[in-house]
């Protein structure tokens, strides 16, 4: 048994635990600070191990560690590294600076490396309900603010109804295939005697489980009410690291066990990503709260990103694996931005109270600007390559219609972003925003200068996808 | 025989108590049916030969998780008919997907071939000298020891979460210190002395806190003496 | 003979014949227990106890059982008539059927299943239902307070006591009850694993609700707690219910750490005499704590079970699987 493949895991896990002794023990008053830095020094450790890991499949098929897993580890790190600088300063200004917040995004990130390391149904459920239970207590963090309440409430239960739909898939696929292991169940499906239509619909109750995490239309209505409701370091998170594990998941469980399907739920994930993009545009025109806007932007780019799944080629993972990056990188500089809309001390989320700030605060405006261009997808910026990598490989197994929408709820797309722009330059301006705190501007300009960047050395992180890919489809 | 009528008799209450949990007025009487079909699966663990599940799902569901549904029922008080309000409006939707969701079962039921060796297998899932908890044991803690810490983890967080959201320090309740209970000395609380006959209390007594000088000096000391005894003895001085 | 009671009704007569011989002297017992209490509570205080009902006070159980028969049950009008009316045959019956497992004597017991002691958990974690439901059924406050009390006490005491048992299962590496007194024919486990016994009694206490833990009674404050509302029949069925707990409880307590039927010092044996004496002696210090201690307030309660009893058994069992493990002292179980 190879138990040494889960280091990062346990690591992540033993650094919790002491963590949170500590931070129960040690009662100075910053020791949320010091636990958040401590936090940030157990990811900065789990993501060395993973660097330094070799590949194979351990503990009795249930965990495999190949460079797919790696590449979306680090990335789940990198993402919660960032929303946990944000929360710091955030998390203070707003009064609820507790060292259990980091210890929860620790745990939640833990579950998140166990998903992407998944090799067996059971492993994928554990790991997705680690994530989920300490998700639903961070959307639920700012226990005075009724929203904060109400969106841990909502994502809870529907929560907990997808993964009641997911269990029920996995017992079908349990029950007609009498194996839960990946490697077995792509045996089972690549059956010629044909596959029973049990198999199959557990295989979409699956789906269906893996795409509300993702918050793919149909499956994304709770996806506005908790990014407004959760504090604004949360739905970062919520936005970046969840949907770069289950997405992972999504990919692996349709690719690997399920890959000889593939052709036959095609149409499937087709249909739910043409709807994430029409949605995503469409919805998104209508809002007035910024974090609402964004949650409809993401619905949207999950959109864009199913495209490559549904092309189902090395280039179509690779172009996801891309796409996840530089979404993450983009969404990461645009919470910051909005991480320092506050005014007197209070947090404002409307998008009209942008309304100046090219003139009060010009570098905040600029990558803001930079990132609402490259959420677009304007050519150059990051978010272009992201989506041209997608469209590519749709085009190259001849699905012209998906990329053709893709295009076309892009430019829709690109009326809503533009129009945050023009109030953040052409209204009528309003009063400066409080000083922003140091951390912020850092995460800001990081994540910006790679939006902005991106083009300049894009190899290192498409030869990595293309690896990653490759290791995917063996 | 015996286990085959003990079966459908279970099966059948757990079945009569699970509907009657959906379907009763009272809250607690739901919860108190939802405990009956604890047992009553509980019961068909048992004709599997899962004893140990059996004794789990009883310790475990009805023992402790129960307990506590019924202690939040009884204190909530929860408008239940008032809730179901809602049930008429959406019994048309529901009432689609649910037919919906049938039809899918039965096709996929269709598809169910059971294996040959199936009837076997049934209601003896290990080898007769291997008792079914040392060989749940064996399977849990090697083969899916990752789970097993993984579910562990699980837990924790729940606990941190059920903690950070609900347990507020309170700077108003006093809380008791054990250590300087059992620490404190018979010096420190109580003095014994010698007391002359006919001499007061009051002249003699001497509080060991310093207590406040008393407001109006004219009056008659009252107050240094710091307790019930003081009192007495000073008017008992002074009439003599 | 023999051939009969392997037939299906024989067995059932058989079975039927069992708990016969266990319950009718379980019940004597149990009467008995409630003169044992006065008597030493009489003693501790210096005072006579009931001496007029028979020679010694001897009758007196009786002469109360039959008052109790005697007298009207009367149902408070908002009651919940049916819950109202189990509750008390719960408590009673779950104090009953908790006995089929317990060895009395080699091979003595109704049912010796593999997972005895894993049953005796389950059911002594049941008996909290016969107090919530009746603190709720009464409708009234101080029967529902009784009731909430006890929930949250019971389950409370509970988990230290799981870790117990898990500690003595450790050592003996099987969940039958014979086999744990088997186990302790060399040393009783009440000497290597010390703290855990008083841990265990200690809980046991609390899961029968006796002094110093009768919070859910607590006479002073709810004037009687759960039972507040309940008069004749129903109220014995709670109170023989209580005093068959403390059996169970000394019973379990006896299979556990005092070595069950074996005898101590290599003094001969006479069938369960050990054992009962044992037990006899586990009800004696139940009576002794009560005359002894005063009630725990609420809050102590609760830190007593959380922050010194869990954590102190938790860590007890740590040491005691490492040390197992440390010097290869591990039981073997077949199968694995």
């Amino acid at each position: 048994m190879n138990w040494q493949l889960a280091w990062p895991e346990i690591a992540l896990a033993v650094c919790g635990m002491a963590i949170l002794i500590f931070g129960v023990l040690w009662k100075g008053r910053s020791n949320a600070f010091a636990c958040s830095m401590l936090t940030a020094g157990a990811f900065l450790l789990a993501a060395l191990l993973v660097l330094s890991q070799g590949g194979g499949l351990g503990y009795n098929g249930l965990f495999v560690v190949d460079p797919f897993s790696s590449y979306l580890k680090l990335l789940i790190l990198a993402g919660a590294a960032l929303s946990l600088i944000l929360s710091v300063d955030w998390n203070e200004r707003e009064g609820f600076q507790r060292f259990e917040f980091p210890v929860l995004m620790l745990f939640s990130v833990t579950g998140m490396m166990v998903m992407a390391s998944a090799s067996n149904l059971m492993t994928l459920y554990m790991g997705l309900e680690l994530q989920s239970l300490a998700l639903y207590v961070l959307a639920a963090f700012n226990r005075d603010d009724a929203r904060s309440s109400e969106a841990g409430l909502k994502y809870f239960v529907l929560s907990a109804l997808a993964s009641g739909l997911l269990l029920y898939g996995i017992s079908l696929c349990y029950g007609f295939s009498g194996t839960m292991n990946f490697a077995d169940l792509a045996k089972a499906a690549a059956n010629p005697a044909g596959v029973s239509p049990g198999l199959i619909v557990g295989i979409v109750f699956v789906l269906v489980g893996l795409a509300f995490k993702i918050s793919a239309v149909p499956f994304h209505m709770w996806t506005p009410d908790v990014y407004e409701g959760a504090p604004t370091p949360v739905t970062l998170f919520f936005a970046t690291s969840p949907k770069v594990a289950a997405m992972g998941l999504l990919l692996r469980v349709m690719v690997g066990p399920f890959g000889h399907l593939l052709p036959q739920l095609q149409s499937l994930i087709v249909l739910i990503s043409i709807a994430s993009m029409v949605l995503g545009a469409l919805a998104a025109i209508g809002q007035t709260n910024i974090k609402r806007l964004m949650a409809y932007s993401s619905i949207g780019h999950m959109g864009y990103a199913l495209i490559g799944l549904a092309a189902g080629t090395t280039e179509g993972i690779r172009g996801v694996l891309i796409y996840l990056v530089i979404y993450v990188f983009m969404t990461v500089a645009t919470f910051a931005g909005i991480g320092a809309m506050r005014r007197n001390g209070r947090t404002i989320e409307k998008i009209s109270d942008l309304a100046g700030l090219g003139r009060n605060d010009p570098m905040l405006a600029l990558i803001l600007v930079i990132c609402m261009f490259s959420l677009a997808g304007i050519p150059l910026l990051s978010g272009f390559f992201a989506k041209l990598y997608i469209f590519l490989a749709a085009v190259q197994v001849g699905m012209w219609t998906l990329a053709v929408i893709g295009v076309l709820t892009s430019v829709i797309g690109a009326f809503y972003y533009i129009r945050v722009i023009k109030v953040m330059y052409f209204d009528q301006p309003e009063a400066p925003f409080d000083r922003r705190p140091a951390s912020l501007s850092f995460v800001a300009v990081a994540a910006g200068l790679f939006t902005t960047f991106f083009f300049v050395f894009p190899a290192p992180i498409i030869g990595a996808a293309q690896v990653a890919a490759k290791a995917l489809l063996g | 025989m015996i286990a085959s009528i003990a079966f459908y008799v279970f099966a059948a209450i757990l079945l009569v108590s699970a509907a009657m949990v959906v379907t009763a007025r009272n809250p607690v009487h739901s919860v108190l049916f939802l405990i009956l079909s604890f047992f009553n699966a509980a019961a068909l663990f048992l004709l599997a030969g899962a004893e140990f599940l059996a004794m789990i799902l009883v310790i475990v569901y009805v023992g402790a998780v129960a307990v506590l549904f019924l202690f939040v029922v009884m204190m909530l008080d929860v408008n239940f008919a008032e809730l179901r309000g809602g049930f008429q409006r959406y019994l048309p939707v529901g009432a689609t997907v649910g037919a919906v969701l049938f039809v899918e079962l039965a096709l996929v039921l269709g598809g169910w071939q059971i294996a040959p060796d199936a009837g076997q297998l049934r209601f003896a899932p290990q080898p007769p000298d291997v008792h079914n908890t040392a060989a749940l044991g064996r399977l849990i803690y090697t083969d899916y020891v990752l789970l097993f810490q993984i579910a562990g983890l699980v837990l924790m967080v729940a606990m941190i979460g059920a903690i950070v959201l609900t347990l507020r320090e309170r700077k108003t309740s006093r809380h008791q210190s054990i250590a300087a209970q059992v620490g404190r000395d018979v010096r420190d609380t109580l003095e014994l002395v010698n007391m002359p006959l006919g001499v007061g209390v009051s002249e003699f007594y001497r509080p060991l806190v310093e207590q406040p000088p008393p407001l109006h000096s004219d009056q008659p000391v009252i107050a240094h003496a710091g307790g019930g005894h003081g009192d007495g003895g000073h008017h008992a001085a002074e009439k003599r | 003979m023999n051939d009969f009671f392997a037939t299906t009704p024989g067995y059932v007569i058989l079975t039927f014949a069992q708990a016969l011989a266990i319950l009718v002297p379980l019940l004597i017992s149990v009467a008995y227990a409630t003169y044992v209490e006065r008597k030493v509570l009489a003693a501790i205080q210096i005072r006579k106890g009931p001496n007029v009902v028979g020679p010694f006070g001897l009758w007196q159980p009786f002469a109360d059982a039959l008052k109790m028969i005697m007298k009207e049950t009367t149902i408070p009008s908002g009651a919940n008539r049916v819950l109202f009316l189990m509750a008390p045959m719960l408590t009673f019956g779950l104090a009953m059927i908790a006995w089929a497992v317990i060895p009395v004597n080699a091979g003595w017991a109704i049912a010796d299943i593999n997972v005895g002691v894993l049953y005796l958990f389950a059911i002594s974690s049941l008996g909290v239902y016969g107090i919530i439901i009746a603190g709720w059924a009464s409708n009234s406050k101080y029967a529902f307070m009784g009731g909430l009390r006890s929930a949250a006490q019971m389950v409370s005491y509970e988990v230290s006591m799981g870790f117990v048992i898990v500690t003595v299962l450790i050592c003996v590496g099987s969940l039958n009850l014979s086999d744990i007194v088997l186990a302790q024919s060399r040393v009783w486990f009440c000497i290597p694993l010390f703290p855990m016994f008083i841990v265990f009694f200690i809980s046991a206490l609390a899961e029968t609700n006796r002094s110093p833990f009768d919070l859910a009674e607590g006479e002073s404050e709810i004037v009687a707690g759960f039972f507040v509302e309940y008069s004749a029949m129903t109220f014995a069925l709670f109170f023989l219910g209580e005093y068959a707990n403390m059996f169970l409880m000394s019973a379990l307590t006896t299979i556990l750490f005092l070595g069950g039927w074996l005898p101590p010092l290599g003094l001969p044996q006479f069938g369960p005499l050990w054992f009962i004496l044992k037990v006899w002696f586990g009800i004696f210090v139940f009576i002794w704590v009560r005359g002894t201690f005063p009630r725990y307030r609420y809050d102590q309660l609760m830190r007593l079970g959380w922050k010194v009893f869990l954590p102190l058994s938790l860590l007890y069992l740590v040491l005691t699987a490492g040390a197992l493990m440390a010097f290869g002292w591990l039981p073997s179980v077949p199968g694995t």
